[in-house]
């Protein structure tokens, strides 16, 4: 009952092959590119599980009943996909331009903040401070009655 | 009633601060008296719940999950409402006249406390696991910010945050039990889950996880240093929360459960062996204990211990002691912490070295101190002799390796209980050679009167033992005597001369004996002290677990995209992956192609996408997207989809104009600014090669596994003609998943907006910077440092 | 002035000296070829009309409103080629509707096509038949869904005009931006 044909899984896999190196690259087009070779390959891969080539899903005309039809449904799932990747295509290319024209190329850089942190060994402030450790802070102990107390200015 | 007293302590205690605003006295005034309603409406009830008409009640809370609140008036919840709100009241009374007028910290407290005071008699009456762990967690959250108090010292900060994390890690491992014990029994309901106990390996797990949320709520050892470090909270917080009540939930679900579980080794012996363990420490550290809260939070931790044991074992007797012992520290610990609050109010200090000669200057608050100790040491005719008595009888009439064991270790503890009592009286009262005596300030009536009920009430309890016998023998009940002697044992203040009474007289006499030798065994105690303890072990725990997370944070999160791109298509590769080789299944029937044109179109689209990975150009490489998109709109043709096609070729089309308008504004050629290493190129060229093939594979597997050669959708086009359509594509898009088109063109309009305002938004900045500035020349700061 | 000045340069050797092939009212731009302009004046009208057949027969063949939609995007982006201008965007340079209205208008078309059916009491979205009688015609069968189909049309329409004025004119006048002022 396979509806992939070996020479189809080889395109569906050289198309995800391709789309998800060019995902994996620096440059923001290349990574656009893959996304948009990437969704090449899922909408074939949707339309492949739709079944074998057959009749075009439309009644009447002269080949009614003579062979199979396509299944519709895949195919209107797959419509829908190839223009809302059209959005999204413009939609990044937009986002690589803009990029550009901030920073002068449109490379994918990495987080500097994440990176502070992994540079990082230990944590700046721990939770578990060492109770004998009164750090700088001088005055009343917390838990005296004097704390709790009025406070010391209005007492007069 | 029960429910609609829980909610009006939680409603009034949100009212309290606008009460506060006015007059703080009148806040806790107010704040005591609802805590006494429910004391003297449990006393109504008292007779009708004694004779075993227990009162339940129960409200839905979220009925589609079988959760309710299900409450319950019994034996055991009566003694502690007594300890809850009796104590409470007078404790909230007595914080009336210790806080100050104008204390910024009243307002908050006031409020908490009443939330504290009705949270724990929520959890008290709980009589469904879930409900009882509600309330559970809302107790800890009112202890943290009790201790917490305004955050602005280090001290508050750091027990606050100790407390919460030791007790809501075992609160929620609890939670844990709570299912495990909850899914075996079939129900939640406490009471159904102690009349017929579920067994079996879920149940024993379950046990050992409550276990860990009674052993770190009751501060027992290795989890206890949180309660001594939470004496940074003011001194009637302390009185309340860390000893009469919220520190006894523990021990107050050991109490609920032992009748269900005490007959197995995995309850009772954990509890047994570290009750004891936490007596002898507790008991020890406070010989040592300078301060006199200090003091007293290691006597609670060794008292708690002390409970845990008798609450454990699950005797009738042992029950009864542990019930009786359970008021009367209530009682004496209490009392005992307002006199620490007063001696610190009048002297300003808690410091037993800098305290000399109070007792003279003050007799009336040292008799009450005294009572209460004496209570504490469990000498005759206060209730902590009463309780202990029993105690001691329990384990004689047990007898056995557990009941010599237990016995020895409850006498030890007794010595040392008895020697930090006597520690405690002359370190607040004794005159002190060396030590200028103290000249206290005038005590008003707020501050004694208080106390004095708390000690005066220890001692009534015990010299009218029967009144609290019937409280403590209506729980002790609902557990089985070993022997008839056993099951006719009733509290009482004299049982002649026997075994019990001598061992009574040998803790006497071995504390005194301890307290004479003060010097040297405060001294070691310190000695001893440190290199190890229970404290340094929660904070290496807690700072290594710190380390970790940066650690952690610091591989995961490197900050690369292509990082972790690599590492979800690793996860992609290696979970569906192994599955998929695990469980093999090639279908046998893989045709080489479908069509022969299938064959050129299919080498077209391959080409110009592996062409595409070499490309150097954009231009090249657009073009050959363009190339592959042309390539597929071909197969689908092949494919029987002339709508699919036509589509792609119009979209395809449209793309590539949309790149060729950008394209002109970008270099000919992809820039890197640091060229990849080759190494690098590499391994991400096999693991794009292998997710690849994966997907691959999973095309032709999974369409293998259908079970019937695949047709089309039926009802799709039996029902086109209907919507007067004959291609069914379009009577799908625009009738029968029509939401679905007006979804996606909703896509598309967002998708052109955000387009327009990207690039747009260029054209606003150059204007609002009143100068035209060159594209491409923009080197934010943030850029620099990245790239070092 | 030397002989070689007066030479045009070759990029421009086909640009059209009149304005007539210009589509509507474009204003005149540097560059233009000839080939385009011819082009983009034949073609755009008989475009348009082949995407409103596309739109109408998407019922029963292949076709309908993202078809359609894309097909007249694709006739006006001939003529934003071909006009060159950085005001192309607009439908005819006479009419001028902003695109994002043009967006807008075919979003809400589809959206109360959608909400009709709610106010006769029936689901959202669906769809009934109705039979016209045009003179001289015969007789027509119209789907209420063909205004859902309308709307995707003039939504995408939109979308592509919107893309024009965007990635199109905008990024060119960043472009002339940046060379006047390396020029100053």
């Amino acid at each position: 009952m396979t509806t992939v044909s070996l020479a189809m899984a080889v395109v569906v896999a050289a198309l995800y092959a391709v789309g998800f190196y060019l995902l994996l690259q620096r440059s923001l087009m290349r990574v656009l590119l893959g996304v948009v070779v990437l969704g090449h390959g899922a909408n074939l891969l949707l339309q492949l599980t739709g079944g074998p080539p057959a009749r075009p899903p439309i009644l009447g005309g002269s080949a009614e009943g003579s062979a199979p039809l396509a299944d519709p449904l895949p195919q209107a799932l797959a419509l829908t996909a190839v223009v809302i990747t059209f959005a999204m295509t413009t939609y990044l290319l937009a986002l690589g331009y803009r990029s550009w024209v901030l920073v002068g190329h449109d490379e994918v850089q990495d987080d500097l903040e994440d990176r502070r942190i992994a540079r990082r060994r230990t944590p700046t402030a721990s939770m578990g401070e060492e109770a004998d450790e009164q750090g700088d802070e001088v005055g009343v102990d917390p838990g005296s009655a004097a704390a709790s107390g009025d406070p010391v200015g209005d007492r007069s | 009633m029960l429910l609609a007293l829980v909610a009006a302590h939680l409603v009034l205690a949100c009212a309290l601060p606008a009460v506060a605003a006015r007059s703080t006295r009148a806040a806790f005034g107010l704040a005591a008296v609802l805590p006494a309603v429910t004391l003297v409406w449990a006393a109504a009830m008292a007779p009708a719940v004694l004779g075993g008409a227990a009162v339940e009640e129960n409200l839905a809370w979220a009925p589609a999950l079988h959760l309710t609140f299900d409450v319950r008036l019994d034996a055991l919840a009566l003694v502690m409402i007594v300890l809850v709100s009796g104590v409470g009241a007078v404790i909230l009374a007595y914080s009336a006249f210790y806080f100050g007028r104008r204390s910024p910290d009243a307002s908050r407290t006031s409020a908490l406390l009443l939330f504290f005071a009705g949270a724990m008699l929520g959890l008290v009456v709980a009589d469904d696991l879930l409900t009882l762990y509600v309330f559970w967690e809302l107790t800890s959250i009112a202890s943290f910010l009790l201790v917490g108090q305004s955050g602005l010292h280090r001290a508050n900060r750091r027990a606050a945050v100790q407390a919460l994390l030791v007790t809501v890690f075992g609160g929620l491992s609890m939670l844990l039990g709570f299912v495990l014990v909850g899914e075996s029994a079939g129900t939640y309901r406490i009471s159904a889950i102690v009349a017929s106990p579920p067994t079996g390996g879920a149940v024993t797990a379950g046990i050992v996880l409550i276990l860990l949320g009674v052993l770190t709520k009751s501060a027992q050892a290795p989890f206890h240093p949180w309660l001594p470090a939470a004496m940074a909270a003011p001194t009637p917080v302390s009185g309340y929360l860390h000893a009469a009540s919220m520190v006894k939930a523990g021990v107050f679900l050991v109490a609920r459960l032992s009748p269900a579980f005490a007959s197995s080794a995995e309850w009772w012996l954990p509890l047994v062996v570290l009750g004891l363990a936490t007596m002898l420490i507790g008991g020890w550290r406070a010989l040592g204990a300078t301060d006199l809260k200090r003091l007293l939070a290691f006597g609670t931790v060794s008292q708690l211990g002390f409970l845990m044991v008798l609450f454990a074992v699950g005797g009738r007797l042992a029950a009864v002691a542990g019930a009786a012992l359970l008021l009367a520290h209530g009682l004496f610990k209490a009392t005992l912490f307002l006199v620490v609050g007063t001696v610190d109010k009048v002297t300003g200090t808690r410091e037993i070295g800098a305290l000399s000669g109070l007792g003279r200057a003050m007799p009336g608050l040292a008799a009450a101190s005294a009572l209460a100790a004496a209570s504490m040491a469990g000498i005759p005719p206060l209730l902590g002799f009463v309780a202990k008595e029993a105690a001691f009888e329990a384990f004689l009439l047990e007898g056995g390796l557990r009941g010599g064991v237990v016995e020895v270790g409850l006498v030890a503890g007794s010595v040392l209980t008895v020697a930090y009592s006597a520690r405690f009286l002359w370190g607040a009262f004794a005159t002190k050679p060396g030590v200028d005596p103290v000249t206290p300030a005038p005590a008003s009536p707020g501050l004694t009167v208080p106390l004095w009920i708390t000690s005066l009430a220890g001692l009534v309890l015990g010299l009218v033992a029967p009144v609290a016998a019937v409280l403590a023998e209506a729980y002790g009940d609902t557990l089985p005597a070993r022997t008839a002697e056993e099951a006719g044992y009733h509290l009482a203040l004299w049982h002649g001369f026997n075994l019990a009474l001598g061992l009574s007289a040998v803790a006497l006499a071995g504390g005194l004996l301890l307290h004479t030798g003060r010097d040297r065994v405060a001294a070691l105690t310190r000695r001893l002290h440190h290199r190890v303890s229970a404290q340094r072990g929660y904070e290496l725990v807690v700072s290594g677990l710190e380390r970790l997370a940066v650690l952690v944070t610091g591989r995961l999160q490197v900050g690369s995209l292509p990082v972790y791109l690599a590492t979800v298509l690793l996860m992609v590769i290696a979970l569906p992956g192994i599955g998929l080789v695990l469980g093999w299944a090639w279908p046998g029937d893989v045709p080489v192609v479908h069509e022969w044109i299938q064959i050129p179109l299919g080498i077209v689209v391959v080409a110009a996408a592996l062409a595409m990975v070499r490309a150097r150009r954009r231009f090249t490489a657009v073009l050959l997207v363009g190339a592959v998109g042309y390539g597929i709109g071909g197969l689908f043709i092949v494919d029987g989809a002339p709508d699919l096609a036509l589509a792609q070729f119009l979209v395809e089309t449209l793309a590539l104009v949309a790149f060729v308008f950008v394209l002109r504004r970008l270099p000919a050629h992809f820039t890197e600014r640091r060229r990849p290493r080759r190494a690098i190129q590499v391994r991400k060229g096999v693991l794009a090669a292998v997710a690849g093939i994966t997907v691959g594979v999973f095309g032709i597997v999974l369409s293998g596994a259908r079970t019937a050669p695949a047709t089309a959708s039926e009802e799709f086009v039996r029902l086109a003609p209907e919507t007067g359509a004959t291609n069914i594509i379009s009577a799908i898009l625009v009738d029968f998943r029509a939401l679905d088109t007006v979804g996606e063109i909703t896509v598309l309009l967002v998708a052109a907006s955000g387009t327009a305002s990207l690039v747009l938004a260029t054209r606003h900045d150059r204007r609002r910077r009143g100068k035209v500035r060159a594209s491409g020349s923009g080197t934010p700061a943030h850029e620099k440092e990245v790239s070092g | 002035m030397s002989a070689e000045d007066t030479r045009v340069p070759w990029p421009r050797w086909d640009s059209p000296t009149e304005d007539w092939m210009l589509p509507g009212d474009c204003p005149v731009t540097s560059e233009r070829t000839l080939l385009l302009e011819l082009a983009a004046r034949i073609l755009f009208p008989a475009v348009l009309v082949f995407s409103l057949y596309l739109l109408l027969v998407g019922h029963y063949g292949p076709g309908g409103g993202f078809s359609g939609g894309l097909v007249a995007g694709l006739a006006f982006v001939l003529r934003h080629i071909a006009g060159g201008s950085s005001e192309g965007a607009e439908i005819g340079a006479r009419i001028r509707v902003r695109p994002p209205v043009v967006v807008g208008v075919g979003l809400c078309v589809a959206v109360v096509t959608a909400l009709v059916p709610a106010a006769f009491g029936a689901p959202v979205l669906s769809s009934t038949k109705v039979s016209v009688h045009v003179p001289l015609l015969g007789e027509f069968e119209i789907v209420s869904s063909l205004a859902l189909d309308v709307g995707v049309y003039l939504l995408i329409v939109g979308v592509v005009l919107d893309l024009l004025r965007s990635l199109g004119s905008g990024i060119e006048r960043d472009a002339l931006d940046a060379e006047s002022e390396a020029a100053s």
